[in-house]
């Protein structure tokens, strides 16, 4: 049967169905094949690229160009000093502040096989772990590909691959995750099972006794 | 369905196999709850535990469950395992007289003595956490199926006329 007008709840339910379905369709196309060690959420995600010209020999000299510097800090991810004589300052121009390791495609560093780049350690400034005595590393620029240089930063199961053993002297590092740096989290998951039990004995059971 | 109150048929190949799957599959779950060096944990564990019990129950009926998994030692795993959960912290904190945080555990006597502090650490969050968490999640689903699958006696013959 044709209805005879288009209502508009109608017509508003069909308009989110078409985008849902655009949505999803751009997500599948846009994700990573599986078990790509290298893609987003297993080990890093991109920034942004820079021309390479020029900059690699500062790179391979140790030294993070200016370019590469204040692109990062205007991201976001890094915040500048919160001395009070220092506000002028930037993390990025302090001396020492950063300190680049090269790494050689093929290598095996981090548990995987790497691509071939620079590791930057980051000592002061960073948005979320900041230990002077104990620099992370967080961004990774990768060899240049067509003259560009690609500039990756680091996400949270990266870290906890490499430092799960000193951090927590788990035997897994999942459980580490579940149990230890996330463990209030999993007591209140069992407290909510807990109290669902409680609610359907309240609700179903129809003793009078035990 | 129960003996006592209806004509209760019974079927050799399920009670065997029952039977011999019972004993079985709470091993496989105290692996998995237990094991927690390979993959698996609490949750997963506690499942597979559950689903024994309610093999059983759907097997053999309401009362011969009843007396493999009484009502008291149901209630007493449901609490006990956030207990152990709850405890293991709060053990770390009497020892050490508030020294340490919860669940921050450097020195946890009684199994420090021959572990070590990283073991005793190790110990506490992967096996008792996950013990806690594996007794919670199968007390509670086989109460709900218990819940479930009990009926009024006058209920009990309603379905066949």
């Amino acid at each position: 049967m044709i209805p005879r007008e288009i209502k508009t709840l109608t017509l508003f339910g069909l308009f989110t169905a078409i985008i849902l379905t655009a949505v999803s369709f751009y997500a599948v196309e846009d994700l990573p094949s599986f078990g790509d060690e290298n893609s987003a959420v297993n080990k890093y995600i991109k920034l942004f690229g820079v021309d390479s010209g020029g900059l690699v020999d500062n790179l391979n000299a140790g030294v993070l160009p200016e370019e590469i510097k204040n692109k990062i800090e205007k991201m976001g991810f890094i915040h500048g000093p919160t001395c009070p004589g220092c506000q002028n300052e930037n993390y990025p121009t302090i001396e020492g502040n950063y300190t680049i390791k090269r790494i050689e495609k093929g290598t095996w560093e981090g548990g995987r096989i790497s691509e071939g780049g620079w590791n930057v350690f980051i000592r002061e400034g960073e948005l979320f772990y900041n230990d002077p005595n104990d620099p992370q590393e967080w961004y990774f620029i990768k060899d240049p590909v067509e003259g560009k240089l690609n500039v990756y930063r680091y996400n949270w199961p990266t870290r906890v691959i490499e430092r799960t053993v000193n951090e927590t002297a788990m035997i897994n590092s999942v459980t580490s995750g579940l149990a230890d740096y996330r463990g209030y989290d999993t007591m209140g998951e069992e407290t909510v099972i807990l109290t669902g039990a409680i609610g359907v004995i309240l609700l179903v059971r129809r003793r009078g006794r035990l | 369905m129960t003996p006592k109150t209806r004509e209760y048929k019974r079927d050799l190949i399920i009670e065997m196999t029952t039977n011999i799957m019972f004993p079985l599959t709470l091993l496989f779950g105290l692996y998995v709850m237990i094991g927690t060096s390979g993959t698996g944990g609490g949750f997963e564990g506690g499942t597979v535990l559950a689903a024994a019990f309610i093999l059983y129950i759907t097997v053999f009926g309401h009362e011969m469950g009843r007396k493999k998994m009484p009502e008291s030692i149901n209630a007493l795993f449901k609490s006990l395992g956030l207990f152990l959960y709850n405890g293991a912290g709060w053990i770390c904190v009497l020892f050490t007289l508030g020294a340490a945080n919860w669940l921050n555990m450097p020195a946890f006597w009684p199994v420090t003595m021959f572990t070590g502090v990283a073991g005793a650490r190790s110990f506490l969050v992967s096996y008792m956490v996950s013990a806690g968490i594996g007794l919670t999640v199968m007390a509670a689903f086989v109460s709900q199926y218990f819940d479930l699958a009990w009926k009024e006696e006058e209920e009990m013959g309603g379905d066949e006329e």
